[in-house]
């Protein structure tokens, strides 16, 4: 209320200028008091927030007093005064409440980011999720501000801002909250890594930091960055626009530093046993890292950075897949594998690809995002056969890029096959290791579906047509010997000699037979019986036929055993001794 | 002198003998190369020559190392880079850039590429840092823009400009050592004027690695960049040493304006051969900030930002104002003070509209370059599988 001079209220004049003198004095006592060093540390007391509170409503008379007209220029400028030390002290006061540590030091343990195993080559046969576990969840909040000391932090932010000093206050928190963050993510292990360290890093430390990062990530764009917005939510309740600032700010900031880091990892060579990594860092960027509200201002900004982010890891990917077909084809070895074993490659393809499948949707993402951007590689690929039926697979990058890596893997095997001089061991190589694959697919629900049945059965057939023709390889010239035509000598009856030769002959290559191909190692329990079966339903019908028809001509035979060493039954055990793995020995009998 | 004479055979050319009016049997592909060769050099070399001309005394254009000059330059930097790619890759055959020398050019490039990413963050955070500084001269704006000016806003702006000066000075050695906070909250009398404004700027960034230089980054990406010599001036090889000394050229310029972590003994001697026409107006650029940065050496580092450098004069003014400020103020003593006033208030209104553009800029290059160095690599590889022997 305006009072001129003129007015008759001159007592109510001088009453109020002694008013103000008064609450000034009193405003600069309480200035000073707090000035000798009367400012605590651990201020939860209510002694404290007592004074506080008289200080800021003696901040806030005189702040009104000020803009009165009453009060001459010297007293203006006094207040003045006092209200800017008084300010400052606030400040004061403010930086040291968000200057805490936290109340407990979380020890490493407790998060164990590195206490995972370190996955090697043989991770292939380890599973390992990138989402957190629990135990994270339950982790204490650093950021644990007791709802007394944020209604202190709210009475001296609003004081601060009525009193134009936002900019004050607003540095304070970005300051310290900027701090909080970056010691927390350091206690989580994750640091200030350089680009070119990460570069630089051996595969072993590298893959371990991927995996810290990985959770950190998802434990700081959940977690913490909702216990940011709710702190400055509860600070500055009327003021969503310091809000949006100091989050966008903050957050923006701390996930590009997050950012940085996918960045840094994708510099590394792109080689194949680095691919499951690679996969849980674009699963993690997938996520919704940048949710909630508050971040409208840079949104456009953020989302782009994700996307570079997963456009090199997508990159780097692709390119992996790219080294796998690449060792596939340049695959050059000259030596065959021992007894037509199944070829530690097929293994290592055809696990990694199973394990590969555990991330089929995110490969099947990767590779759309992929499309375009590399050029090479994938076109030769890219023609699939326009007459498949109903049963293909749909096109997607991902199985294109499967398929053509099968065609590599199956030529790659057919170029080994050919190092075996012995036919018929050539085609057990070819059995076995198709068989191999089959059954990694049949046994792979989504390397099935991509494979699609049709492939399957196209396999199967194959895999017949191999077993027929080891049948005719190994087989077909011991059944010539159990023929039953041809034993006529003269006069048109059944010669002794003949008879006594074929029954070596048999002896002599079923022998030969049984001495190699016990050690023919079949992986396949279930091909090993059909084999076995098989051979004995060819061998022994033929053998008790012959035998049974022929044996009389040798009764009188010196030496019959010579001729007619085994019966029907010796004939099937010894069969089962086939692809065992072992070095046959005929001592084995059933007597 | 343009580096390649008509006779000279650039070894990857040299399978088919060449001679520049010789119709080959790729109809002309090899006149297209010589001149996609000449023109980048020549390209670069005008890019330069603009942004030396527009920082000379009389010309109105932006001075050198002002937030809109490098702005300029990072943009410049895009358009040679983008040139670069074109040359070295565009309808070429990847067997040609896998051969010597290139063979080591490129791979020491890509390097120098990566090193780059480091300095691109670390200016980055720089320029947060300098975004602070600017919001404490905006704090003595708005204290010294009040009428009628007491006691009380002058001692904020006081405090504000100490702080923001002090923070100049020291800003070099605080990120240096970390993490290391000022603990002096609340402990010292009132007249420790610039104590929360000192803390605030100081280490406020998030800072680089523990012990990372930015001067011995940017020595170490001058390691091995000599010009290519002889026959290998006509070749591939010239481009890669032309995009090589702009990339480190654009990286120390930004290091000398920019506050960012450790650049005491940052190097000032460029290896740049004189006689190359496409890189005078680089070597004059070079020499004019060199010169600055040996002034500034001398009294304690400051970014060479010209806007800060502004910043810091009026601050000193203001802070001097101050200091010997008496309630009531004099009127003539007021309108000098409202003249500088204005002034820092127009140089915090360029750094509002400069700096974040400034900042995503930076980023452009960062993610530029990482893709760049990706298509590199992967016609490296396709010409190792080319050469590679096949079943």
């Amino acid at each position: 209320m305006e009072m001129s001079p003129e007015n008759n209220d001159v007592d109510v004049d001088v009453g109020r200028r002694e008013d103000t003198k008064e609450e000034v004095e009193l405003l600069e006592r309480m200035v000073d008091r707090y000035f000798s060093g009367k400012v605590g540390e651990d201020d939860e007391g209510e002694e404290e927030d007592k004074s506080l509170l008289l200080f800021l409503d003696a901040v806030d008379r005189i702040s009104k007093l000020s803009t009165s007209t009453v009060i001459s220029s010297d007293e203006f400028d006094q207040i003045n005064l006092v209200l800017e030390k008084a300010m400052f002290l606030l400040e004061k006061r403010l930086s040291s409440l968000l200057d805490q540590e936290p109340k407990s030091k979380p020890s490493n343990k407790s998060f164990s980011f590195r206490s995972r195993s370190r996955s090697h080559l043989s991770s292939i046969y380890e599973t390992q999720s990138p989402r957190p576990t629990q135990q994270y969840q339950q982790t204490q909040d650093p950021f644990n501000y007791s709802p007394q000391r944020i209604s202190t932090l709210n009475k001296i932010s609003t004081a601060m801002i009525a009193a134009g000093y936002h900019i004050e206050c607003c540095m304070a928190f970005a300051y310290f909250r900027r701090s909080a963050f970056k010691n927390t993510l350091q206690t989580f292990g994750y640091g200030n890594t350089k680009m070119e360290d990460l570069y630089k890093m051996p595969w072993e430390s590298l893959e371990g930091e991927i995996t810290s990062w990985n959770q950190v990530v998802w434990h700081c764009t959940t977690v913490l960055f909702s216990a940011e917005r709710s702190l400055y939510e509860s600070i500055f309740p009327n003021q969503p626009s310091i809000v949006q600032n100091l989050f966008s700010d903050l957050a923006r900031h701390v996930i590009i530093h997050l950012l940085d880091f996918a960045q840094g990892a994708v510099l590394t060579k792109w080689t194949t046993e680095k691919l499951f990594k690679f996969l849980d860092m674009y699963e993690t960027l997938r996520e919704d890292v940048v949710q909630g509200s508050y971040l409208e201002s840079c949104e456009k900004e953020l989302a782009y950075e994700i996307n570079t982010a997963k456009e090199r890891i997508v990159e780097a990917i692709v390119a992996m897949f790219g080294d796998l077909k690449n060792s596939i084809e340049n695959d050059n070895e000259r030596i065959p594998v021992p007894n037509g074993a199944v070829h530690p490659l097929t293994r290592y393809v055809m696990n990694y690809l199973k394990y590969a499948c555990e991330y089929k949707k995110t490969l099947e993402h990767v590779f759309e995002q992929g499309e375009g951007e590399m050029r090479n590689g994938n076109e030769k690929c890219m023609e699939v056969d326009e007459a498949e039926d109903v049963e293909t697979p749909k096109n997607s990058g991902f199985a294109v890029e499967l398929m053509s890596i099968m065609e590599l893997l199956d030529a790659n095997v057919e170029r080994k096959s050919k190092l075996y001089k012995d036919n018929a061991l050539r085609y057990f190589f070819l059995m076995n290791n198709g068989r191999y694959i089959v059954q990694k697919v049949k046994g792979c629900r989504e390397l099935n579906e991509l494979m699609g049945n049709n492939w399957c059965r196209r396999r199967q057939s194959s895999l017949r047509h191999y077993h027929k023709n080891y049948q005719r390889e190994t087989w077909s010239k011991v059944l010539d010997c159990l023929k039953p035509e041809g034993l006529q000598g003269s006069r048109n009856k059944v010669s002794k000699q003949l008879v006594k030769e074929r029954f070596k002959c048999f002896n002599g290559m079923f022998e030969e037979i049984h001495k190699c191909q016990s050690s023919w190692m079949v992986s396949d329990n279930q091909l090993q019986s059909e084999l076995r079966v098989s051979i004995s339903a060819l061998v022994i019908p033929a053998y008790r036929s012959f035998l049974g028809r022929f044996k009389q001509h040798l009764e009188s035979t010196r030496h019959i055993d010579k001729y007619i060493k085994y019966h029907p039954e010796d004939i099937e055990v010894l069969i089962d001794d086939l692809f065992a793995g072992n070095v046959g020995s005929m001592s084995r009998r059933r007597t | 002198m343009p580096a390649t004479t008509e006779n000279n055979q650039g070894s990857f050319l040299g399978r088919i003998s060449i001679r520049r009016n010789q119709v080959l049997s790729m109809d002309g592909t090899h006149d297209q190369e010589m001149e996609d060769l000449e023109l980048f050099q020549k390209h670069v070399a005008d890019r330069f020559s603009e942004l030396l001309s527009s920082t000379t005394e009389d010309s109105s254009g932006d001075a050198l190392l002002s937030i809109s000059w490098l702005r300029r330059l990072l943009d410049e930097f895009l358009c040679c880079e983008a040139e670069f790619k074109a040359v070295m890759l565009m309808g070429r055959d990847p067997s040609q850039i896998a051969k010597p020398p290139l063979d080591k050019l490129l791979p020491e490039f890509l390097d120098r590429v990566v090193k780059s990413l480091d300095i691109c963050n670390a200016v980055t955070l720089g320029l947060d840092a300098v975004k602070n500084l600017q919001r404490l001269a905006e704090i003595a704006v708005a204290a010294l823009d009040t009428t009628p000016l007491g006691d009380g806003q002058v001692r904020r702006a006081k405090k504000a400009l100490a702080g923001l000066i002090a923070a100049m000075l020291h800003e070099d050695n605080a990120n240096a050592k970390g993490t290391e906070r000022n603990r002096s909250f609340g402990r010292r009398s009132g007249n420790n004027a610039g104590s929360n404004s000192k803390d605030r700027v100081r280490s406020l960034s998030w800072t680089m690695a523990r012990n990372w230089s930015a001067a011995k980054q940017i020595h170490a990406m001058m390691s091995n960049l000599n010009a290519p010599r002889g026959a290998e001036a006509s070749g591939l090889a010239q481009p890669i040493y032309i995009m090589s000394t702009v990339l480190v050229f654009v990286m120390w310029a930004l290091v000398a304006a920019v506050p960012c972590q450790e650049r005491n003994g940052l190097g000032t001697h460029f290896p740049l051969p004189r006689q190359l026409a496409w890189a005078q107006p680089m070597i004059s650029l070079q020499e004019k900030i060199a010169e600055e940065w040996k002034k500034k050496e001398k009294k304690g580092n400051v970014g060479l930002l010209e806007e800060m450098q502004r910043m810091e004069k009026l601050g000193q003014s203001l802070v001097d104002f101050a200091e010997s400020f008496q309630f009531p103020p004099e009127t003539e003593r007021l309108d000098e003070v409202k003249k500088q006033v204005e002034e820092l208030g127009e140089i915090c209104k360029r750094m509002d509209e400069g700096l974040e553009p400034m900042q995503q800029q930076i980023r452009e290059v960062f993610h530029r370059v990482v893709r760049s160095r990706t298509e590199f690599l992967v016609v490296l590889d396709q010409a190792g599988k080319l050469s590679a022997p096949t079943v």
